[in-house]
């Protein structure tokens, strides 16, 4: 075969895969289309722009953390009148926990619609350790250093939790276990795994990614991908 | 008579730039291999994260039971047999009446004995892949960041050496200056039609 008529044979072949690919995902996307057809009840759509929809949460990596509910301790401190420390057994018995259904949207352009979980309101952690009037912002801290900021009016939100099961399971060692973050109204990477503690602080401290071209914000609805 | 001394101009000139180039190309491009090849397969295997987890492989087995209610021993010992598992626990934890976590040396059991539910989960770690991926997202710090660095400076190196080892017919105005222009048009063009960040 000659040059010319392999490279012209490779080219065709290469664009007629790349096309059937992008078609039959298309075809095939019902959830995403469902959920683009519906709005939240704040007005919003309830798919962020940019977003496909998913059946289960991926696991995105990161350097793990410990599993092990012996293991965990949380602790809650910072800019705060009361910090306090729990271990994996007195989280479960908090009288705040309760059942959440929340939709998730990963920065790499994938989403979950109506996962269920477990957990309790970060507002209810909060209120325990007498937060500061000067908090401004609450750092997810996280295994092996990982950190994650958040502006406190987003982690007090009702929707904002951390969590300890997932689609009625105990979390998968995969998806953070024992225990991560939820912040559904933002991208998942402000949703921690492998969760340490919570900082409440007056000033803003970009985390992991946030130091590493991603938006500090990160509103999916605004697309806030990159920094 | 001898000949007129050369300006400093013609004697820089005159050195053999393009030798030096193509020698200390060659060994710094030996040198850059193997780093070469930690950040290529694993830029392509973290570029496509959305669709699989490039360090880790998941897996997970879910068993359904008569309910099975007892003391974290025979919790424990009742879900490993009906996994059959024979490794003995590294931990036994019970965090309420129903949730029992048998920790194993690279997988965690969740029983729930009030339901006969058994999920036996965990990640292995890719071979090679986890190593590099380490590497190339810069998890260990301190040191490889020094290393990193250094690398990043033989490949800029290694891309300016190259455009001037080799005199083409018409020097670098040949086809050096179209695949160079052609080279920044792609990232430049993706900034323009994409709206850039």
């Amino acid at each position: 075969m000659e040059r010319r008529s392999f490279l012209q044979k490779a080219i065709a072949g290469t664009t007629i895969v790349a096309f059937g690919g992008i078609l039959w995902r298309i075809a095939s996307d019902d959830l995403t289309r469902k959920a683009r057809a519906e709005t939240r009840p704040d007005g919003k759509p309830r798919l962020p722009p940019g977003q496909r929809v998913i059946e289960r949460l991926k696991p995105m990596g990161g350097e793990a953390g410990n599993p092990s509910p012996r293991a965990f301790k949380l602790d809650v401190h910072g800019t705060v009148d009361k910090p306090f420390s729990l271990d994996f057994r007195e989280l479960l018995a908090l009288p705040d926990a309760k059942a959440a259904v929340a939709d998730v949207h990963c920065v790499t352009g994938w989403s979950v619609m109506g996962a269920k979980w477990m957990g309790v309101p970060i507002a209810a952690l909060a209120q325990r350790a007498g937060v500061k009037p000067s908090t401004k912002h609450v750092i997810f801290e996280a295994a092996n250093g990982y950190t994650a900021n958040v502006r406190l009016d987003e982690a007090l939100a009702p929707n904002a939790m951390l969590v300890w099961e997932y689609d009625g399971s105990p979390l998968e060692e995969a998806h953070g276990a024992p225990v991560r973050g939820l912040v559904p109204d933002l991208y998942f990477w402000k949703s921690p795994k492998w969760l340490t503690g919570l900082r409440f602080a007056e000033q803003d401290e970009p985390g992991y990614w946030e130091t590493r071209g991603y938006h500090n914000h990160a509103d999916p609805w605004r697309e806030e991908r990159y920094g | 008579m001898g000949d007129a001394p050369k300006s400093l101009r013609e004697r820089l000139w005159g050195l053999p730039w393009r030798r030096w180039w193509r020698a200390l190309h060659r060994d710094i491009g030996y040198f850059a291999v193997g780093l070469t090849l930690v950040y290529a397969v694993s830029g392509i295997a973290v570029n496509h994260i959305a669709d699989w987890d490039p360090s880790f492989e998941q897996f997970k087995q879910t068993v359904q039971v008569e309910p099975f209610p007892g003391d974290d021993q025979a919790v424990s010992q009742r879900a490993l047999m009906e996994l059959g598992i024979t490794d003995t626990p590294v931990d036994v934890y019970r965090s309420s009446d129903t949730r029992v976590d048998i920790s194993l040396e690279n997988a965690t059991v969740h029983v729930n004995p009030a339901t006969g539910i058994i999920i036996a989960e965990g990640q292995r770690a890719r071979p090679v892949l986890r190593d590099i991926n380490w590497l190339h997202l810069n998890r260990g710090k301190k040191a490889w960041t020094i290393f990193a660095d250094g690398f990043a400076g033989m490949l800029v190196f290694l891309a300016i050496s190259g455009m001037f080892m080799i005199k083409g017919r018409r020097g670098f105005i040949g086809r050096g200056a179209v695949f160079v222009t052609l080279g920044l048009a792609i990232p430049i063009g993706y900034l323009l039609i994409s709206g850039g960040p």
